[in-house]
């Protein structure tokens, strides 16, 4: 561990503090587009803390700035105690940025190969390293594959390999579910809760929101460059039941109209309905069903998910409503 | 230079040399031998003298002619090829800075093209050898200034690559290396254009790579005498242009946004 690291063994694993960007765009660059509007946000040591925002709402641009990508117009982070400038937290830290590309004509095990040289390491600790990775992401039989072979989510895996070569403490991810398939996605879900066990620290910026809510202590959700919250996921969307979701069958549509007044929405399915309604019109509603005939074949309380969350912030709160996503 | 840093350079180096083997930028070398065994098969028709002569210049100008391509085209994908592939990201996230990504680039292409320079050399003196000619060892004397402009056109590239996109860059270093090779045109240009400033004459003349400085082939070709003065001055031009060419480009480079 490093001095700077030694000084600072509890303190945040990153803090970011006020971190702003403007891109310049046009031929004369003239026009801009402000990508970040002075950013706040830690991330504690040991925590899994999902990063979300729309398309354009500046989480690559904050992650690019973090590994010296793209340079900030204004603020300031630290990472594992070191400042931004200061190389040594390089040794401590992996990433994976958004749609990697890795030089097609190397193997999944040369690429690790090369990755663990920038680190220093010595030839029989990335061997040893290389290999332990390569059957971590399920690509041990593919070590000797030109990577130009792999498929889109065989390369995503080697892409987290790579971000794993050097056991680092914080481990940054832009959209490491980007192209995989369900058991890719399962694969990296178990590495992400793994790294957590081991005690790591995981940023991890995506777009599927199921995937935040299984993994994340915390999540930060971006809109526009401004960080719209940031909290755990209980704190967000609290622990209320929204409302009741009853699966009915055999119940006639003149049945159905009588019980509306009480529904908040019902939705056919196939020779069943799907109603919901809320926590006080729940007897009602069942009662009603079966005095018209039809059976009731589950109830289920429905609480506030992370996506109703997203699209209600993110998406209502907007003049542009949808374009955002585009 | 540390330890850890010249081991940075040396990955990335190796790397960009296994990417041109991979890449089949060396199979010119095939090219080059059937233009030598040509050479070798149809100057047994001519008198003695002057077909070593020839093959000598056939086998020079290949060499340097090959190189130039290989140092301009692989050279100005060098950076812009990374930048536009995203390829260089992940990379520069790990403890290399953009000034080793950029002289591990410089080093891998160096490297090859001493590869190349030196196998053509050998096929060479293979050629003179096999049609009873003798093996001139001043040949080296040719050589290496040879391989001095392939590494100033790198530097060339390896600059453009950095501002702009591969094919703009491919425009640009190609302009550069023929008007270095035709600087005696740029100095000389008030005869056609009266008008033009002499500062401005003097300044181009100076300022552009001047790649006649590297062309010895005609007098090891005629076995003129090439003191090692000479290439001592080459040697210490070379150097220069090559500092101050790659120092613009990492200056370039450290600023730019990889977004």
């Amino acid at each position: 561990m490093s001095a700077a690291a030694a000084s600072h063994p509890t303190g945040p694993a990153l803090d970011i503090r006020g971190l702003s960007k403007t891109y310049r765009t046009g031929l004369l660059r003239k026009s801009s587009r402000a990508a970040l509007k002075g950013l706040d946000l830690t991330v504690a040591r040991g925590e899994i803390l999902g990063y979300l925002g729309p398309n354009g709402s500046g989480k690559t641009t904050t992650l690019k700035i973090l590994m010296g990508l793209v340079l900030p117009d204004g603020g300031s982070a630290t990472i594992l105690g070191s400042p931004l400038r200061e190389a040594d937290w390089r040794h401590r830290v992996g990433y994976l940025p958004e749609q990697p590309y890795f030089y097609d004509y190397l193997s999944a095990a040369e690429y690790l190969d090369y990755a663990g040289r920038l680190f220093g390491m010595s030839a029989a600790a990335r061997r040893e390293r290389g290999n332990r990775l390569l059957e971590t992401v399920g690509l041990r039989r593919s070590a000797g594959v030109p990577l130009r072979r792999l498929s889109k989510g065989m390369m995503q895996r080697v892409g987290i390999a790579q971000a794993l070569i050097n056991d680092p403490e914080l481990v940054i991810l832009d959209e490491p579910m980007s192209g995989l398939d369900p058991i890719g996605r399962r694969l990296v879900r178990d590495i992400i809760l793994g790294l957590k066990d081991q005690g790591k620290t995981v940023l991890f910026s995506t777009h599927i929101l199921s995937d935040a809510e299984a993994l994340c202590d915390r999540v930060a959700l971006l809109r526009g460059g401004e960080l719209l919250r940031v909290g755990d996921l209980a704190g967000i969307l609290g622990a209320d039941v929204s409302h009741m979701e009853i699966l009915v069958a055999g119940l006639g549509r003149e049945a159905l109209d009588r019980l509306a007044p009480a529904l908040k929405a019902s939705h056919p399915l196939g020779d069943r309905w799907r109603l919901e309604t809320g926590e006080k019109s729940l007897g009602s509603i069942v009662k009603g069903v079966e005095e018209a005939g039809g059976r009731v074949l589950s109830v289920q309380p429905v609480r506030r998910s992370l996506e109703d969350y997203f699209i209600k912030e993110v998406v209502e709160r907007t003049e542009y409503g949808w374009e955002l996503e585009g | 230079m540390g330890a850890g840093r010249l081991a940075r350079v040396r990955a990335v180096a190796a790397n960009t040399f296994r990417e041109t083997v991979r890449e089949r930028v060396l199979y010119n070398l095939v090219f080059f031998a059937i233009i030598m065994t040509l050479a070798g098969l149809l100057m047994g028709q001519l008198s003695i003298r002057q077909d070593e002569k020839i093959i000598k210049d056939i086998g020079l100008a290949a060499m340097e002619l090959f190189g130039t391509m290989i140092a301009i085209f692989i050279g100005v994908g060098l950076v812009a090829k990374e930048i536009e592939r995203r390829s260089l990201h992940p990379l520069l996230a790990k403890p290399l800075t953009r000034d080793e990504f950029f002289l591990g680039k410089f080093a891998g292409l160096g490297f090859t093209l001493l590869v190349n320079v030196l196998v053509m050399a050998a096929g060479l003196a293979i050629t003179l050898f096999a049609t009873g000619r003798r093996v001139d060892p001043n040949l080296a004397k040719a050589v290496y200034p040879i391989y001095l402009g392939l590494l100033l056109v790198v530097a060339l590239a390896l600059l453009f690559s950095t501002l702009s996109s591969s094919a703009l860059a491919a425009v640009f270093t190609v302009g550069m290396v023929v008007a270095g090779r035709f600087s005696d045109v740029v100095r000389n240009m008030r005869e056609v254009a009266p008008g033009a400033p002499t500062w401005l004459v003097r300044f181009l003349y100076y300022a552009l790579p001047n790649f006649r400085n590297f062309d010895f082939k005609d007098r090891v070709a005629y076995g003129d005498p090439v003191p090692l003065a000479a290439l001592g001055s080459v040697t210490a031009y070379a150097a220069v242009y090559i500092a101050v060419v790659l120092l613009l480009g990492l200056s370039a480079f450290r600023s730019r946004e990889l977004s």
